[in-house]
């Protein structure tokens, strides 16, 4: 299997600049996810991959190979496609052929290869049935295999997941995670779905505005953000101004707090907690802050509940609990407390992107 | 680490692929240059010069303009235009109505014989009012015999009869089409909000539909006033813009044909303001259309129920007479010209032994025509779906071109510039097979178009992914695809081509006369045995198309519009 290195990669339309220097090392075998909103430019990068459209400047390398200068069809990556694009006028068993056609593989090996890979795919019963007979779900296995079958040195897969609805998501989702680890192919995989590229991958790279925003492991891009866009996009997260008292005071929701010198020194910063982090009507572990609100919203998803607080002047936090008896009990109107640890509070500088601090 | 050599040679890879469509591009728009906006300049031209100085002048346009003569054939085409639009309109809305919403029994039945009655020959309807309700018709000797006498058919009101009955099926078609596919949560939504059945139809319903009822009126009326056959049979006195300018043409000869080409170009300005019109309408009317939810056609029993069979049913019934009455008459006994009682194959065989030559012309031209429509309009419009530049948004402007050029008018055009050195195609059939050609291209373009816009290019992508070339994965995916669209496209084009006439009455010789042209003389000479059974076989190869293109296409009638 082959590592990938996407070296200085820029791309514009007209005046708009879709990629603004991508500089990715994607290891062998990895499962590496893009993560980001529409227009970050995630798409494009697949493509540009892909081969469907040229970049204007960088390098894009496979195994060792630069393959920037080879034309679509000779590129060896396979492409999985959000509407499927299984070809409508041929069987299922001709779709997951026509690369090995293409390949000229001999009609016997193409044989053994299609039934193999789609005893794999669990499509073995289906093969001689049209796209129109199959649900989205199958099609999109379909088009799975179709790429797997002409073993890509690479596997692209551009929101596969995002045209199905949510429970067959999360069986595919897992489906093709479990194939993926079996071929250990290095796959690269575009979604805006932050829980399932937390969920899916090795590495996640968050992109925004043309711009990688951090690359990691799912845990350390939610545990660890580098900058704001990132706390905000992955996971949920309560933002709030900081305002400065005499060093190393700080005020945070009305509440002086002892801020890291770094953040001090800031001119203007933000504070983010994540919802869970919350302490709900209880005692505080460490230094922290404790604010009075107002209960305004409370939602019950079974895990867990949705809690939106209002803090008299200082606008809205959601807090997530486990839902107790006590928990469960509270309604709109009823006065809170809430807690924040200190060691839980994260601090950016100001701006969309703004660098982590503290 | 860029790489700039490795960058150029991609970049030169993905411009020569681009190529091969480019060419496409460049040919297609050098031939629509040659073959329609040389020949349209040339009669622009000619309307500003002078008939024997051959200076610039403005007199052609404002004899026009003034003389009661050319005043007169304006005021009388926009009243047969107008009134063959509002006809088509009050025939093809209610019957559409009755369709969509209601359960109509034999609603296939309907749709086809109202597609029958839009692919025969338009001159085919005039001719077969003529032997109906015409001087000698079946129904003036029988009136006669009771001691009455009916209204002349000949005049304003004929020409009008014909054309609605002729082009009702634009609007109904249309009309059908985007009634069906309006979400009928709209409907309930007005109702819930407290319409009463009329005002939710004057309120949702029919503005709704607007934009499809408005399209196949404006068609209307563009094809109403480009007719020649129709106000040329059964007119009479009652000369039209086209009439008119082939008279003109025909008279001037010898001179430059400065009035007859200054009378083409105020019908290309009607037809063009009839469209622009419609645009401007329309522009602020784009709806976004969900395919779900749609309405489901009532069951109608009793007096109703009754009452909207016997509408469709006598509609359709009154557009497919003129069929009926040209195939009776085929089959009639004659001795030459005159209907000597009973039935025989007297008419076919005179047609066989007389003019096969005609028949044969007709065949030959139209298969010609076909196969460049078919081969062009799929490149074609693979260029003007795919490629989103301005040389595809030029090329996909120059085909409205034909839509709104009358066929007398591209025919004069036609005329003035393939008469020297190596363009002297005169009298050739190859004259004849370029009108064709250049006539029902857009026709054939839009037929494939249509096809092409529902094929996903993730499709394509996903064939060259898989290691098959750009132009490979056009054969492997992008054409069989496109087939039903492509064969459907075909079947129009030989229709309408195999019925061409407006255009190839000025282009054909003696040796190049085709059905149509045959048809009209035998007509206007009386000898209706030779021109029913030639226009029976129109009909029957017209009816075999059809047949096909409701086979391959999925969309069915509508496919017809």
């Amino acid at each position: 299997m082959s590592q990938v290195c996407l070296i200085n990669i820029h791309k514009s339309y007209g005046r708009h600049a879709a990629l603004k220097g991508i500089n990715l090392d994607i290891g062998s075998g990895a499962f590496f996810t893009l993560l980001g909103p529409s227009g970050c430019g995630k798409t494009t990068l697949l493509r540009a991959i892909a081969g469907f459209h040229a970049q204007d400047a960088g390098d894009i390398v496979v195994g060792g190979e630069s393959i920037s200068s080879l034309s679509a069809n000779k590129r060896q990556v396979g492409m999985v496609f959000q509407d499927y694009a299984v070809f409508p006028h041929l069987n299922v068993f001709d779709n997951v052929a026509f690369g090995l056609v293409q390949q000229k593989v001999t009609a016997a090996d193409i044989r053994q290869r299609v039934t193999a890979m789609l005893q794999t795919v669990q499509l073995d019963q289906l093969a001689q049935r049209m796209p129109h007979q199959l649900s989205g779900g199958q099609q999109q296995r379909v088009g799975l295999a179709r790429a797997l079958v002409i073993r890509p040195k690479v596997l692209l897969m551009d929101e596969p997941l995002s045209n199905l609805d949510a429970k067959l998501r999360v069986e595919l989702r897992r489906d093709i995670r479990q194939l993926q680890q079996e071929f250990g192919i290095t796959t690269i995989y575009v979604t805006h779905d932050q829980e399932e590229a937390l969920s899916i991958s090795d590495q996640v790279c968050v992109m925004f505005d043309g711009v990688v925003q951090q690359v990691g492991s799912p845990w350390l891009i939610y545990k660890d953000p580098q900058n704001r866009f990132v706390a905000s996009f992955v996971g949920s997260n309560n933002f709030m101004q900081v305002g400065k008292l005499e060093q190393p005071q700080g005020l945070l929701l009305g509440q002086p707090l002892a801020l890291p010198p770094l953040v001090w020194a800031q001119p203007d910063c933000v504070a983010a907690v994540r919802p869970e982090k919350i302490v709900v009507n209880g005692p505080l572990s460490g230094p922290g802050i404790r604010v009075y609100g107002t209960l305004r919203q409370a939602m019950f998803t079974g895990r867990e509940l949705q809690l939106t607080v209002e803090l008299a002047g200082h606008g809205m936090l959601e807090a997530l609990t486990a839902p107790s008896e006590a928990m469960v009990a509270l309604k709109a109107g009823d006065d809170v407390v809430l807690g924040l640890h200190a060691s839980d509070l994260q601090y950016f500088a100001a701006g969309e992107t703004g660098a982590r601090l503290a | 680490m860029t790489v700039p050599g490795v960058m150029s040679l991609a970049h030169w890879r993905s411009k020569a692929r681009l190529d091969v469509w480019s060419l496409v591009m460049l040919g297609a728009i050098g031939l629509l240059g040659l073959l329609l906006v040389w020949p349209i300049g040339q009669v622009l031209v000619l309307g500003f010069l002078d008939a024997q100085t051959q200076t610039f002048t403005l007199s052609n346009y404002q004899k026009i303009l003034t003389h009661p003569y050319y005043l007169g054939a304006l005021k009388n085409s926009l009243i047969v235009g107008g009134g063959g639009m509002l006809g088509a309109c009050l025939l093809g809305v209610p019957l559409a109505y009755c369709t969509a919403r209601f359960v109509v029994r034999g609603r296939s039945v309907i749709a086809t014989l109202a597609v029958l009655a839009l692919v025969s020959p338009p001159f085919i309807g005039a001719y077969s009012w003529v032997m109906v309700a015409g001087n000698n018709g079946w129904l003036t000797q029988n009136i006669k015999t009771l001691g009455l006498t009916m209204p002349t058919i000949y005049g304003a009101h004929g020409i009008i009869l014909v054309f609605s009955l002729k082009f009702f099926p634009f609007v109904y078609l249309m009309t059908e089409t985007a009634l069906r596919n309006i979400n009928r949560a709209y409907e309930e939504a007005a109702e819930n909000l407290g319409c009463s059945a009329t005002a939710r139809f004057f309120k949702i319903t029919l503005p709704l539909v607007f934009p499809a009822v408005s399209s196949g009126a404006i068609l209307s009326f563009v094809l109403s006033i480009a007719d020649f056959g129709t106000p040329s049979i059964i007119g009479r006195d009652y000369r039209t813009l086209s009439t008119v300018a082939y008279n003109q043409y025909t008279s001037e000869m010898g001179g430059p044909p400065t009035m007859a080409v200054s009378i083409s170009m105020l019908m290309i300005v009607i037809a063009m303001l009839a469209v622009l019109l419609q645009r401007y309408l329309m522009g602020p009317r784009r709806y976004a259309g969900a395919l779900t939810n749609l309405s489901v056609p009532k069951p109608c029993h009793g007096a109703f129920g009754v009452a909207v069979h016997a509408l469709c049913y006598s509609i359709v019934a009154l557009a497919t007479m003129p069929i009926a009455v040209v195939i009776y008459t085929s089959f009639l006994e004659t001795n030459g010209p005159v209907f000597t009682g009973g039935f025989g194959l007297n008419s076919y065989a005179r047609v066989i032994r007389e003019v096969p030559d005609v028949i044969v012309n007709t065949f030959k031209f139209s298969l010609l025509a076909t196969l460049l429509i078919t081969l062009a309009g799929g490149l074609i419009s693979y260029v003007v779906v795919r490629r989103e530049t301005a040389a595809a948004g030029l090329l996909d402007a120059l085909l409205m071109v034909p839509y709104v050029v009358p066929g007398v008018v591209l025919a004069i055009g036609f005329l003035l510039c393939f008469q020297y050195g190596a363009f002297d195609l005169i009298g050739t059939s190859t004259i004849i097979v370029l009108m064709l050609f250049v006539r029902r291209l857009p026709y054939g373009v839009r037929a494939t178009s249509a096809v092409l816009r529902q094929i996903k290019p993730s499709i394509e992508e996903a064939a060259v992914n898989l290691g098959a070339s750009p132009l490979q994965a056009f054969a492997r995916v992008t054409v069989p695809l496109m087939l039903p669209g492509v064969i459907a496209g075909a079947m129009m084009s030989f229709i309408t081509a195999i019925n061409e006439l407006s255009a190839t009455l000025l282009l054909y010789t003696a040796r190049t006369t085709t059905m149509p042209v045959r048809i009209y003389s035998a007509v206007l000479d009386g000898e209706f045995g030779i021109a029913a059974a030639l226009a029976a076989l129109l009909l029957a190869s017209s009816g075999l198309c059809v047949f096909v293109v409701l086979r391959f296409s999925q969309s069915k009638e509508a496919a017809f519009v």
